[in-house]
Order: C-alpha cells, then sequence, then structure tokens
C-alpha cells in the first residue's frame, strides 16, 4: 500500500516534470516587442516611448508582445509561463501587466500580475479586448488595435498614482513566513555550537575560522535572489508575477 | 604531550557534533521553508476555488431568468456548489497534509467544474440569454476564475513536489523521519480526465 503510494507519487511527479512545454522566447529589451510584423514600426516606436514613460511615471512594468504562435498549448498557458519568465513588474508588488497578441494563431491575451488584479479586472481585461481591440483588427486596424488596446488598459491603471497598489487580493506566498515551533530546540543548540566553537578556535584557530566562514558564505548565497528593476530605457524584468488573472480573446 | 591528544580528541569530537548538528538543522529548516511554501501554495489554490464558488450563485440567478431554462443543469451547479461549501468550510482543516481530505476537496471542486461546464454547454441553446451583457460578463469572470484555478494548482503540484523530493532524498529523509507526521509527503492534484485543456476555457 505504503509503496505503490509512493510509486504513485514518483510516477506523477515524473509526469509533471516531464510535461513537454514550448519554451518561451528570451526576455524582450523593449517595453514594446513584435515579432510577427503586426504593427507598423512608427507605431510600435511611438508606444514603446508610452509605456516606457509610463514605467517611470507610475513604477509599473506594462509591456507589449507580439509573436506569430505560442506553437501548440494555449495562449492562456502561454502567456502565464512568458509572464514568470520575464519577471513583469515590481518583485513583491507584482504590479506589472503584459499584453501578448499570436498574429498566426489569431489570439490575444491580456495577463495581469497579481497586484494589479484589483485595477484589471477579468472582466475589464475581457470588455478591453471584446469592444476596443478585437474590432479593430477585425477591422484591419492592426496599429489602432494595439495602441487603443494599451491605452484602454494604462487608463485603467493610471489614475491610482504611484505605489498605490499593495496587491490587497493577494494571500502572502512565499518563504516570509517560517515556522518557529523549533525555536526553544534551536537555541540550545546554537549554545552548545557556540560553546563548542569558543573550544575549538582556542585550540585550531585556523579551522574554526575556515568554518565560520564556510557556514557564513552558504548562508549568504540564499538571500542573493535579487534582480534589480530597470534601466537604460529598454525592459527588465524586476520579479513581478501573475496568477492567471485577466482575459484572452481570438479574432 | 598527554594534554596535547586530549585537546585533539576534543577538537575532532567537537567537529564531528559541529558537522552533524549544522547538517540537521539545515535539513530541518530546508524542509520547513518548502513546507511553508506549499501551506502559502495552497491558500492561493483555495482562494481562486472560494473566488469561483462566490460567482456561481450570480450565474446560477442570471441563467434562471432566461424563460424555460433546464432545469437539471441548473440543480446539478446549485448542488455542487453546496458540496463544495461543505468541504471547504472551516470544519476541514490541513487538506495539504491529509491525502483523505485532499482527495475530498478535488471531488468536490472537479464535480463543481463539470457541472458548470456542461451548463455553459446547454447555454449555447438560449442565444438570447448568451447575447445578455449581463451573462457576457459572467462568462469572462468564470473563464478568468478558470484559469486561475488551473495556474494555482500547477504552482501548488510544483510546490508539493519540491517538497516530496527534498523530504524523500537522502538525508533529509533521516531528518524528516524524526518528525513523524510534521513532514509528511503531500498529495498533488491531478488532471481531470478529459479536461486536458483546462486552462482554455472556451465555452
Amino acid at each position: 500500500m505504503r509503496a505503490g503510494f509512493a510509486l504513485l507519487i514518483l510516477l506523477l511527479a515524473t509526469a509533471f516534470a516531464g510535461a513537454a512545454e514550448t519554451p518561451i522566447p528570451a526576455a524582450p529589451a523593449r517595453w514594446v516587442t513584435d515579432d510577427a510584423g503586426f504593427m507598423s514600426v512608427d507605431a510600435a516606436r511611438s508606444l514603446d516611448r508610452k509605456l516606457e514613460a509610463f514605467a517611470l511615471a507610475t513604477g509599473r512594468q506594462f509591456i507589449v508582445y507580439i509573436g506569430k504562435t505560442t506553437g501548440g498549448p494555449p495562449i492562456e498557458d502561454w502567456a502565464v509561463r512568458a509572464f514568470e519568465a520575464w519577471k513583469v513588474g515590481r518583485k513583491g508588488l507584482d504590479d506589472g501587466i503584459a499584453l501578448f497578441i499570436m498574429a498566426d494563431d489569431h489570439q490575444v491575451r491580456i495577463e495581469v500580475g497579481y497586484g494589479l488584479e484589483p485595477q484589471v479586472t477579468d472582466l475589464a481585461a475581457s470588455r478591453i479586448i471584446r469592444e476596443i481591440i478585437v474590432p479593430r483588427i477585425q477591422a484591419g486596424d492592426h496599429d489602432g488595435a494595439v495602441t487603443a488596446g494599451a491605452a484602454a488598459i494604462a487608463h485603467l491603471l493610471s489614475p491610482e498614482g504611484i505605489g498605490q497598489s499593495d496587491g490587497t487580493s493577494r494571500q502572502p506566498r512565499g518563504p516570509g513566513t517560517q515556522g518557529r515551533s523549533f525555536s526553544i530546540w534551536q537555541l540550545i543548540v546554537f549554545g552548545i555550537i557556540g560553546v563548542l566553537f569558543l573550544i575549538l578556535l582556542v585550540t585550531h584557530p585556523s579551522l574554526a575560522i575556515f568554518l565560520l566562514m564556510n557556514v557564513l558564505s552558504s548562508g549568504r548565497r540564499r538571500g542573493s535572489d535579487n534582480s534589480g528593476g530597470w534601466g537604460g530605457g529598454g525592459f527588465g524584468g524586476g520579479g513581478g508575477r501573475s496568477g492567471g488573472g485577466g482575459a484572452s480573446g481570438s479574432w | 604531550m598527554r594534554n596535547k591528544t586530549g585537546l585533539l580528541i576534543a577538537g575532532a569530537f567537537v567537529l564531528v557534533v559541529l558537522v552533524l548538528g549544522l547538517s540537521v538543522a539545515g535539513s530541518y529548516n530546508g524542509l520547513v521553508r518548502l513546507d511553508q511554501a506549499t501551506e502559502a501554495q495552497w491558500a492561493q489554490v483555495e482562494n481562486t476555488y472560494q473566488r469561483r464558488a462566490d460567482l456561481v450563485p450570480n450565474l446560477v440567478e442570471t441563467v434562471k431568468g432566461a424563460s424555460n431554462f433546464e432545469k437539471e443543469t441548473l440543480t446539478a451547479v446549485t448542488e455542487a456548489r453546496a458540496k463544495v461549501g461543505q468541504v471547504t468550510s472551516g470544519a476541514v482543516q490541513n487538506v495539504v497534509n491529509d491525502p483523505a481530505a485532499f482527495e475530498r476537496f478535488q471531488q468536490a471542486q472537479d464535480q463543481l467544474s463539470s457541472a458548470l461546464s456542461r451548463l455553459m454547454v446547454v447555454v449555447e441553446r438560449y442565444p438570447d440569454l448568451k447575447a445578455t451583457q449581463n451573462f457576457r460578463d459572467l462568462q469572462s469572470q468564470l473563464e478568468g476564475t478558470e484559469n486561475r484555478i488551473a495556474v494555482e494548482r500547477m504552482r501548488f503540484n510544483e510546490a508539493a513536489q519540491a517538497f516530496n523530493t527534498k523530504r524523500n532524498s537522502f538525508p533529509t529523509v533521516l531528518v524528516a523521519g524524526l518528525f513523524g507526521e510534521r513532514f509528511q509527503s503531500k498529495a498533488y492534484f491531478k488532471s481531470q480526465p478529459g479536461a486536458e485543456k483546462a486552462p482554455a476555457v472556451k465555452f
């Protein structure tokens, strides 16, 4: 019974690990990336400048990515993985947002970071897609679709000002809250280790210092997971995350 | 001379204790960290499911308004919703560490999923209802929520897998054994039969 359960877990684990996933392209360097020749170069450049100014003014990262195809998986799936890989938005605030268009798949998606879910609800995102983006694309006005869609999204975000979003709809996540049930035991162990270490320091100073360095450096390795914001005008992920919020549509 | 040998032995002893203590503490803390990450991710999963459960009454009301809508379908949704309420109410704690409770939770939620998708199929036969703004809004909210559920479930499985891998690998498995029930292997979400395309909810 127990072995069967273990085997089941093993099978499931390998099934999940082995789930073939189409690769996500490298993170874009600009705010607007058009890999499908969907928009005119001028319109893309102009929108890129606007989104850069938006990021500088509000701190919120809003990117537009236009590709040809997801290569099979649904755009929702692709978008959430791209968002995760590119780390759109600031770490902790998760206030990034992305507009994805897959030109050959005829699909569009707005992916909203956790922190912006109160401002850009699924309903609002869905309406922007249904009423602004898709009709313009169907009418052949690609530039207008992307520009007006982006403007409508930015409009939902900008009246709020800088740094107001605190991601209220979000549960605390990650390794912030560690269990404390160990503390008394831990204290005793650390006390013993401390005394023993002092003895060692007297008898074998060089060995003691070597050990100390080792412990300190292994402690530091864990905390250095902070890829900073962005600079030099281009887009660079700030560490934001999304949880599948937003909407998608097709034309 | 004898003094020196004594110190040497003491030093070796200290070294062994130090290394052992550090590695046990390190393993324990690593397990606690991954355990907490799983709990946090579980909270996200419950959150998204709650979000869906909150949408259901509104959806049922809207659909009910349509003339002579199929009663059976609506009843199935309402019943599945009630069952979900029982499974997720405060009485059920520690779902993550109890495989049976986990199974019940998943079964109830999956039942609601299939009742809802059946409802959406039936709605196709009521074009007037489908065209109303109210229904379209509810539909996009439901789609968004189903997508969130898929994402958070996937991340829960990742977190649980990270925990289980650590828990069952050597030498952490020895440390986990010391604490008995505290660090049990976590269960995974299994995809529903016939729901491989779950993230793309196209009604």
